[in-house]
């Protein structure tokens, strides 16, 4: 019998950490970070954790002179201080019911939560520190940011079942209050909610300062509606049922869903958040590659 | 191409099924889970849309099953064999319709199918072709010669109705065979018109029919039938102050798998109804009507037991006739007065038993007169010297014209002292008798149980004549033309006959008193004293009743009026049938008449003015079963026995029934709605895991 020695590493995809290992995740915004380079901070100055003296040499800033050393002992020392973590970096992950859906092996929770923990893993990397919040009409959980919490943040993905419905506006306008510091935020949510509330919900943090970004999951039944025979659907969160014949609705289905992704994916752009749409049959690490190859992209450009 | 079941079609009406399913798309009992109906509700529910077919071909399959499941029902079948064409061209033909009249073509319109399907025959004769009509029951007669005039065979068949006799096959099939024997005819055909009796074949016998000949059938027998039928009847006889009453019992059979339940049963006799009783019969089982005892009035009565209607009439009504008079009138004789009697053994043995009655007079000799010799059956001179003078004349006189002598010689029964006519009656006897009681008594070594009397001895276990023994008997030296019956265990005669005239002397050579032998203690005593006194009254059981097929013989019945001698066989004689018809019988060759019809057969010597002699005819019972044996069977049989060269015999049917049973185009039809049925199942399968899966 095999036992994981880290609840949540199994979502820790080898190949998708591959893939992505020589990129970065770099805030597009003005983040509460020091990692000096990588991020812009809005901080000056240095790390507030020592790490070691050092002899002084001809060119360093003597203003980092210890000058209480240099009384006991008659010489120049430098102090050195650990690099501080850049800036936190928050998931935002959506466990309602709906998210519970997969036509195939994989359901979108599963998808979203292996994508969040790359991510937290990838940011963790870069010395970000990683917090976790999940909701769905409430929050559920919530891993504050550390850079420590990587195997917290690890441990509650793995706790996640989808039990109710979900409610983007109201937990949004809860989690206004929760971030103290500008933070990179990845909402990963399927989305069912009028596109023009889901932006009310993220105007609220984007007021904040915080660098947005928003995963959209779907299933490829979602997507494609393949569906066949008359039949009775049945809505996963509210137990509603309505009679189907698929076929004649095809059409006009993803003619709808299709208008409703493009109408966020617009006003995202329009709000400066990075929407990226994840269909589930996609290869996570090949997913992944493009969103962060496309935000690197709009990093530089900016 | 025809139907035998063409009401079927109206199971096409169940194409509408797969219509509707098709266009109204069940609803499946799943049900798809769904993240979201944010979308899928705003969409309005199009229900007009539903109204057109999808999966054409699962459509098809279904329909098809359907069509040739109604076809298959349907019966189809082909209105002339595909083999029928090409033989037409082979030249003139034989045909022998063999036409069943026995009685069981009676039931329902068994008869109307078979004319019917005979004078399709007859039209369906070539030009060239020849054709005649044999029709069979116990006996087959051809009704017409082989004739080619279509004329001729239609007429016939309008003259023929189904009699009274029981089905024979195998007689019809031999005079079949003598026709197509002599035909010169190319091909040879024999059609076989029948209700296919399983009584009227048993297996064996089966005539060859001459190889190449063509056996076609024509089955009348219904799937499911129904009979009653009277099988019998008892006659139970007393006398109660010198008149003689009968109760009669009848015996029913219900051949049917039904019960019948209040079924009227009326006993008739001489034309007037007596009684009428209900009687439940259970399905296939046998039930007794017993009717209450009524006089028998003077002469003949005639009877006839009737049941209720039903599909086969003819076994409804059971004749009979009985007369009074069958008891035997016998005088025993018992030596002269002075001794004790001896005849106490002989007359209770005659006194037990009513088949027939024996009314016993015994007296000692000397008070004998020639009036009681008048009227009697039977004289048992018992250990008794024989009479002097003119009785003994008369004696004579009695034997010579009929009457029957027992004669037992006991130790009063001296030889030496017979009267000179002796010699007539009696064989010589030695003076001294021979006395067996220093070795314990003898035995009978020998029986002829050939012999009437000793007939009914004949079979294991019916008869012990090992234990009587025997001390003394007279020792018999037979004259020519005396027939020993029995001897002893040493050789002499026990029984001996000796016919004079017409009558017959039985001589036994010891007692019946019980002195000479023990045979009297013993069981098998009162059989042998009946069977010796019946035979020499020459008493003969009553045939109350006769069978259709059976032959009356005439000077047998009459030869108790005709007198001695050969008057009898050279008397005229007229029988009257029950339809009427009358025959004259003349010559010494003609001297008796087949009894063809059921009813009462009336037989008078011609010039005759008395009551005439009634004999009462029934049909043969075992035509009531109306079981059927399988027509394939009784024609293979035929097809069998013809040898190996007959590899042209072939068994067709005529009937659309046969047609249709020996196409067999129904079970194709089925094969394919199975085939069908799996190809839908395996198809509607795969749809369905289309459609629960998305794609």
């Amino acid at each position: 019998m095999t036992s994981n020695p880290l609840p949540g590493i199994q979502f820790l995809d080898p190949a998708v950490l591959a893939r992505i290992g020589n990129l970065e995740l770099v805030a597009r915004t003005v983040v509460e970070g020091f990692l000096g380079g990588l991020h812009r901070s809005p901080h000056l100055g240095t790390s507030i954790d020592f790490a070691e003296h050092r002899a002084y040499m001809p060119g360093d800033d003597i203003r980092r002179i210890d000058w209480r050393l240099y009384g006991r002992v008659d010489r120049y020392y430098i102090k050195e201080y650990e690099a501080d973590t850049n800036t936190n970096f928050n998931v935002l992950l959506d466990v309602s019911k709906s998210m519970s859906f997969g036509s195939g092996a994989v359901t979108k929770l599963d998808y979203a939560r292996t994508l969040a923990a790359c991510l937290a893993y990838f940011s963790n990397q870069q010395r970000d520190r990683v917090g976790l919040i999940t909701w769905d009409e409430d929050l559920v959980e919530i891993v504050p940011p550390s850079a420590k919490h990587l195997p917290n943040v690890l441990h509650a993905l793995a706790r996640a079942a989808p039990q109710r419905p979900g409610n983007i506006e109201r937990v949004f306008r809860k989690l206004t209050e929760q971030f103290k510091r500008r933070s990179m935020l990845l909402v990963i949510s399927d989305f069912y909610e009028d596109p023009g509330k889901i932006l009310d919900a993220f105007a609220q943090l984007r007021g904040r300062g915080n660098d947005l970004m928003a995963m959209h999951v779907l299933d490829t039944a979602e997507l494609e509606f393949p569906y066949d025979g008359a039949t009775s659907f049945e809505d996963i969160e509210t137990g509603e049922r309505i009679p189907v014949i698929p076929e004649y609705l095809r059409d006009q289905y993803r003619t709808m869903i299709r208008a409703h992704t493009e109408r966020i994916e617009k006003l995202c752009g329009d709000q400066g958040v990075d929407y990226w749409l994840f269909d589930t049959s996609m290869p996570l690490d090949y997913a992944l590659f493009a969103f962060l190859s496309r935000r690197q992209f709009l990093t530089r450009v900016r | 191409m025809s139907f035998l079941a063409p009401l079927f079609f109206a199971g096409l009406a169940a194409l509408a099924v797969p219509i509707l399913v098709h266009l109204t798309h069940k609803e499946r009992k799943d049900v798809v889970v769904f993240p979201s109906l944010m979308f899928l509700s705003r969409i309005p529910y199009q229900a007009v849309r539903k109204q057109r077919i999808r999966h054409w071909l699962l459509f098809a399959l279904r329909c098809l099953a359907l069509i040739f499941l109604a076809l298959a029902f349907a019966r189809p079948f082909l209105d002339r064999p595909a083999a029928a064409a090409p033989v037409r061209s082979l030249g003139a033909r034989e045909l022998v319709i063999l036409l069943d009249r026995s009685y069981s073509m009676d039931y329902g319109d068994r008869w109307s199918r078979a004319v019917a399907a005979a004078k399709r025959a007859v039209a369906g004769l070539g030009g060239s072709d020849r054709a005649s009509l044999v029709t069979f029951d116990a006996t087959a007669t051809a009704t017409t010669e082989p004739t080619a005039d279509q004329g001729v065979l239609t007429a016939a068949l309008a003259g023929i109705k189904p009699g009274a006799g029981a089905t024979r096959y195998e007689t019809a099939f031999k005079l079949a065979q003598r026709i197509l024997a002599d035909s010169k005819l190319p091909r040879r055909e024999v059609l076989l018109i029948s209700d296919f009796q399983r009584v009227g074949w048993d297996g064996r016998d089966s005539p060859s029919l001459p190889a190449g000949t063509t056996v076609n059938q024509v089955d009348l027998a219904d799937a499911k039938t129904s009979n009653v039928a009277v099988t019998g009847v008892d006659f139970r006889r007393d006398y109660a102050e010198d008149r003689e009453r009968v109760a009669i019992t009848a015996r029913l059979v219900n051949r049917s798998a039904e019960p019948r339940a209040g079924h009227p049963v009326t006993l008739e006799l001489n034309g007037r109804a007596v009684e009428t009783k209900q009687v439940n019969v259970a399905a296939n089982a046998a039930a007794t009507v017993d009717f209450a005892a009524v006089p028998l009035p003077a002469g003949t009565t005639r009877g006839v037991v009737r049941l209720g209607a039903d599909a086969l009439p003819r076994d409804n009504a059971f004749y009979f006739a009985i007369s009074r008079g069958q008891a035997l009138s016998v005088l025993v004789i018992d030596g002269r007065e002075g001794g004790a009697p001896r005849s106490l053994y002989v007359e209770r043995a005659l006194g037990i038993g009513d088949q027939p009655n024996f009314r016993v007079t015994t007296k000692r000799l000397g008070s004998v007169t020639a009036s009681d010799l008048a009227g009697r059956s039977l004289i048992l001179l018992n250990d008794s010297d024989l009479p002097g003078g003119d009785l003994g004349r008369r004696l004579v006189e009695y034997v010579q014209n009929g009457g029957g002598l027992l004669v037992a010689l006991g130790d009063r029964a001296a030889p030496r002292d017979r009267p000179a006519y002796a010699s007539q009656l009696l064989p010589a006897t030695a003076d001294a008798a021979v006395d067996r009681s220093a070795d314990r008594g003898g035995t009978l070594g020998y029986i002829d149980r050939s012999h009437p009397i000793f007939e009914l001895f004949s079979a294991p276990r019916s008869g012990d004549f090992s234990t009587p023994r025997f001390f003394r008997y007279r020792s018999i030296t037979p004259a020519p033309g005396d027939e020993q019956l029995a001897r002893f265990d040493d050789g002499h005669i026990a029984l001996l006959e000796r016919k004079v005239g017409r009558g017959r002397v039985l001589v036994w050579a010891s007692s019946f008193d019980g002195i000479w032998n023990d045979l009297p203690l013993q069981p098998v005593f009162l059989p042998v004293a009946h069977q010796m006194a019946k035979y020499a009254a020459a008493y003969a059981d009553e045939r109350p009743w006769s069978i259709v097929g059976q032959v009356a013989n005439l000077p047998s019945i009459f030869r108790d009026s005709t007198g001695p001698g050969d008057a009898a066989t050279k008397a005229e004689y007229v029988a009257v049938a029950p339809s009427g018809e009358r025959t004259r019988l003349e010559g010494t060759t003609r001297r008796s008449v087949e009894l063809r019809e059921q009813g009462f057969y009336e037989l008078q010597r011609a010039g005759s003015r008395g009551e005439p002699r009634v004999v009462a005819v029934n049909v043969d019972l075992a035509e009531s079963d109306l079981t059927a044996v399988e027509p394939q069977l009784l024609t293979g049989a035929m097809i069998a026995r013809a040898g190996a060269d007959s590899t042209s015999l072939a068994v067709e049917a005529s009937t659309p029934v046969e047609l249709e049973r020996r196409q067999g185009f129904w079970w194709y039809l089925l094969a394919a709605v199975l085939l069908l049925l799996v190809g839908e199942t395996l198809l509607s399968n795969q749809l369905s895991r289309r459609i629960a899966v998305p794609r």
